[in-house]
């Protein structure tokens, strides 16, 4: 934050306070030296077991110290310098990190490994990270970029700014946010988004969880209604992970590609073991409206709080 | 007592009766299963059109309980009020409205208006729901205005004329209603003696030119004794008596009632003059 | 002396019915989209004889589907905020009372969350599914109404003071709860939600049967309303004397403050809880018309359906393509606005 900090030699006892950092650790494999993190540090499975200190705003200042943590790692877009100070003035450190983009996530997630002396682990999950985006890349560069419209909210209709991550991963994903403002969160005007008329409307997946009937009754809604993408149920589903700057996100960002361009990646099979909590259901965009759209719509939600495997659902959308 | 008399000297008859109290009593309690903080006993009186009739007394006495259930917007627990036959209390509000007009301390007005608005008010109970006022009802408020002799003040700002112009507007709203009975609480109260004398003249010219009968709630002795045709007196909820004012004046009662030595004379009117003598009681 | 006469009530409508045409022509003209008014007339024409495959282009089709909605909307809710600040002044006999102050709002924000937090646990049959948080919204508002109007009577019947201190009580209290369910609930997209009931917003597509209920409930409120005018100046001339002139208080009462309350909370259901136009429409139709109700509560109507139209149109249009709130919009507009008149003390 800006902040320079004296991070002890020997790290060995680390909370979290941001469920993005909580997953790297876990994905850099130090999970061991984690001893607390926050009630909505729910991946992967192993990290809800461990000593909660509350929430991400407001964590428990008492809990956090009683469990005696060398540093305790906060984000700038989640965490609130309060928090930071008063960790400070009882004498524990923070470290904070605040990536912009999908290259400066992977770049603070080797620092991070840096820091905690595996750096060996952090080159090589970056390099990992780094060949599956270029891999991505490949598959889409020579396609014309989709022109998405990410939602956060649909009534008030609620996007993300061009200057975050999530932006830029659509970027990397072969398609392009057509809100082109500089606020995170802005509110769209809903004549904008009918004149512009995107390819794809995305919902991220905690938020489709608690409005997926709003999601599929847009349809009968008069100024929705004039959206080709709604017509067409043309809606790009993601699970949650696109909203946090960690290693799973490279995860999202090949799930989407490959629901707005699945011509690109007809030789590959899909989804990788590891990703037990993915879901999506998407058709592609030259197909008439389907009437199935909704059930596999709803089917999906039902079958994601049961944690199932899609990749055959995912197979099965061409 | 001699046998009651009308105005004309000749013995009175049930038809000339306007106005009946019988023996209506009240009481207030705050709690139901509690004993009443308060208790009006069996009262009454009779008046006639024209008659102006005095209700007397010191705080407290019930005055104001009385002359609510003359208007008939409280029932009283036992007795009855009937105005022409017709018991104030069981009339609907409209109707009750056009037979009975009261004057009351001003109240501050939330947002201002204009004497004629003020008095336009007074036609509210003969106006259908989503009526406006008719040419009609605009006479009747110019008139009522010109009764009063205020019709100079016709366009001022209720709250920019002095507290007699306004208590003469006030009086012209319930002369607006056209009623039967006036009722008028305490109303030379906040007015020097100058105002206090005009309104009480006005109300005895009213009441002999347009056969009112007019209802009067005041401590003030010496002007009930000179306008009012009958007194009623009252203590701590309880009618001490009820005539005219050479009956009611009588010295021993008046200093019980009113807890200080007094002196009784004539004014040159013929009527009783109270003389309140300092000192001695403490 | 001059009275109010239906010919004066008349004319006065008139001009502002008027000025509201004009605004909302020039509101329908601008926005992300360019529109001729000669081509929106005639599409319009097309929109009404139903031959809505005749329509010029698919940005005419915007305007209609979306512009238009949006602005007929902002006039009901406009005219139905006005129309209950005006009624709660006269009930509550208070110049700074507004529809907000007996909790209608908080209690419609509260079920507007309650409904978005239990949703996915409920039920609820697609055709639903779109006024599922309007309907929830109005069951908190009835809700509250209720619990106020038996909190707000004295001796079995409704009194200003009591009426007015239930209320504000409600409101601190629900607001508390609302604080309380905002900083537990996960998720930052819940509460970018939750913001637009608190600041207002207008941008929702209803269903089509909500516009029916909106209209029609604003239209027969405010009808029930009209019909106390009278007795409503009365009461404002004290309760003893409207009583003595023949008021029914109490029925009065009780009505103006049922009729109120639904054109808040159907107002806040839909469109959140928008600020200072309650409070100040009433009083600037008042300096300008007078303290009569039966010209001031058309009037309002007007007043506040301008007055919406206009803060929503700068709403939409200044940052476009965002959009600010359009409560943002009417404190902007209201603070000074109370100010100059506080100045004047309430004319």
């Amino acid at each position: 934050m800006g902040r320079t900090i004296q991070v002890p030699q020997n790290l060995r006892r680390i909370v979290s306070l941001s469920p993005n950092l909580t997953e790297t650790l876990y994905a850099l494999g130090l999970q061991d030296l984690l001893v607390g993190d926050t009630d909505y540090c729910d991946f992967p499975a192993a990290a809800q077991h461990k000593p909660k200190v509350g929430g991400v705003i407001n964590p428990s200042i008492e809990a956090v110290v009683a469990l005696q943590p060398d540093l305790v790692l906060v984000t700038k877009l989640s965490n609130r310098p309060e928090t930071v100070d008063a960790l400070a003035q009882l004498g524990i450190p923070s470290y904070a990190t605040d990536p912009h983009t999908i290259q400066e996530i992977i770049s603070s997630i080797q620092h991070l490994a840096d820091l905690m002396g595996a750096s060996e682990a952090g080159s090589a999950l970056a390099k990992e990270l780094q060949r599956r985006l270029a891999d991505t890349q490949r598959r889409v560069a020579q396609l014309p970029r989709s022109r998405v419209l990410f939602i956060v909210w649909t009534q008030p209709l609620i996007s993300i700014g061009k200057d975050t991550f999530i932006a830029d991963a659509l970027h990397y994903a072969g398609a392009e946010s057509i809100v082109d403002v500089a606020q995170s969160w802005p509110q769209v005007n809903l004549e904008e988004v009918a004149r512009l008329q995107p390819d794809f409307l995305v919902f991220a997946g905690s938020h489709a969880e608690i409005m997926p009937l709003k999601i599929a009754s847009l349809s009968e809604l008069p100024g929705w209604r004039l959206l080709d993408a709604v017509r067409s149920h043309r809606y790009v589903h993601t699970d949650d992970s696109i909203d946090r700057p960690a290693p799973r996100l490279i995860s999202a960002i090949e799930d989407l590609a490959r629901q707005f361009h699945p011509e690109a990646f007809s030789d590959k099979p899909a989804a990788a073991p590891d990703h037990p909590e993915k879901d999506s259901g998407a058709t592609a965009p030259s197909s008439p409206p389907a009437p199935n759209a909704n059930a596999l719509f709803g089917a999906s939600r039902h079958l994601a709080a049961q944690n199932l495997q899609r990749a055959e659902g995912l197979a099965c959308a061409r | 007592m001699p046998a009651p008399t009308n105005s004309a000297g000749n013995p009175l008859t049930a038809s000339d009766i306007r106005l009946s109290v019988e023996q209506v009593s009240y009481a207030y309690s705050a709690n139901p299963t509690q004993a009443p903080l308060f208790t009006l006993e069996a009262s009454s009186f009779q008046a006639r059109p024209g008659e102006i009739v005095a209700i007397l007394g010191p705080n407290a006495s019930g005055k104001s309980t009385l002359l609510k259930l003359i208007a008939g917007v409280q029932a009283p627990l036992s007795g009855r009020v009937l105005l022409d036959g017709f018991i104030t209390h069981s009339l609907a509000p409209r109707i009750r409205a056009q037979r009975i007009a009261m004057v009351q301390q001003d109240s501050p007005l939330l947002f201002p208006s204009r004497a004629w608005e003020f008095v336009l008010q007074g036609r509210h109970p003969y106006s259908r729901s989503l009526r406006f006022e008719t040419e009609n009802d605009i006479n009747i408020a110019r008139n009522a205005l010109a009764q009063v002799g205020a019709e100079h003040l016709s366009d001022r700002w209720m709250d920019q004329i002095s507290g007699g112009e306004k208590q003469r507007v006030i009086l012209a709203r319930a002369l607006a209603q056209q009623p039967l009975l006036l009722l008028l609480d305490e109303p030379t109260l906040h007015l020097d003696i100058g105002s206090q004398v005009g309104l009480l003249d006005t109300l005895r010219r009213l009441a002999a030119e347009n056969r009112y009968t007019v209802v009067v709630v005041t401590h003030e002795l010496n002007l009930a004794a000179e306008y009012a045709d009958q007194i009623v007196l009252l203590q701590k909820g309880r009618s001490l008596r009820v005539g005219p004012p050479s009956a009611v004046y009588q010295r021993e009662l008046l200093e019980q009632v009113f807890q200080t030595p007094l002196s009784i004379e004539s004014s040159p009117s013929g009527r009783p003059r109270v003389t309140i003598l300092p000192g001695a009681n403490s | 002396m001059r009275p109010l006469t239906l010919q004066r009530l008349f004319l006065r409508c008139a001009v502002l019915a008027a000025i509201l045409f004009v605004v909302v022509v020039i509101a329908l003209k601008l926005g992300a989209v360019q529109v001729s008014l000669y081509g929106l007339g005639l599409d319009l024409l097309h929109v009404l004889l139903r031959r809505t495959t005749a329509l010029s282009s698919n940005y005419d089709m915007i305007v209609i589907d979306i512009r238009l909605p949006r602005i007929l909307l902002s006039i009901v809710v406009g005219a139905s905020l006005a129309v209950a600040g005006t009624s709660f002044q006269a009930l509550l006999r208070n110049p700074l009372a507004d529809p907000y102050v007996l909790g209608v709002s908080s209690g419609a924000s509260l079920g507007a969350i309650l409904t978005l937090i239990a949703e996915p646990y409920l039920a609820v049959p697609l055709a639903f599914a779109a006024v599922a948080t309007p309907i929830g919204a109005s069951l908190g508002a009835a809700a509250t109404v209720t619990a106020v109007y038996f909190l707000g009577r004295r001796d079995g019947q409704l009194d200003s003071n009591t009426l007015l201190l239930s209320g504000i009580i409600s409101t601190s209290f629900l607001s508390a709860i609302i604080m309380f369910l905002i900083t537990t609930l996960a998720g930052r997209g819940d509460l970018r939600g939750m913001s637009f009931w608190l600041m207002g917003d207008l941008s929702s597509s209803l269903q089509p049967s909500l516009h029916w209920v909106l209209g029609i409930g604003f239209l027969v409120a405010t009808g029930v309303i009209y019909t106390t005018a009278s007795d409503l100046n009365l009461l404002l001339a004290g309760e003893k004397e409207a009583m003595h002139l023949g008021v029914d208080v109490r029925r009065v009462r009780i009505v103006v403050y049922i009729a109120a309350s639904i054109l808040t909370g159907l107002a806040v259901s839909v469109s959140g809880a928008i600020g200072y136009v309650g409070l100040l429409v009433p009083h600037v139709m008042r300096l300008i018309f007078g303290s009569d109700h039966r010209i001031l509560i058309p009037t309002s109507a007007f007043g506040g359906a301008i007055a919406v139209v206009i803060a929503d149109t700068l709403a939409r249009t200044i940052v476009a393509p965002s959009e600010l709130p359009v409560g943002a919009m009417t404190a902007l507009a209201g603070a000074p606005l109370f100010i100059y008149l506080l100045r004047r003390k309430f004319a």
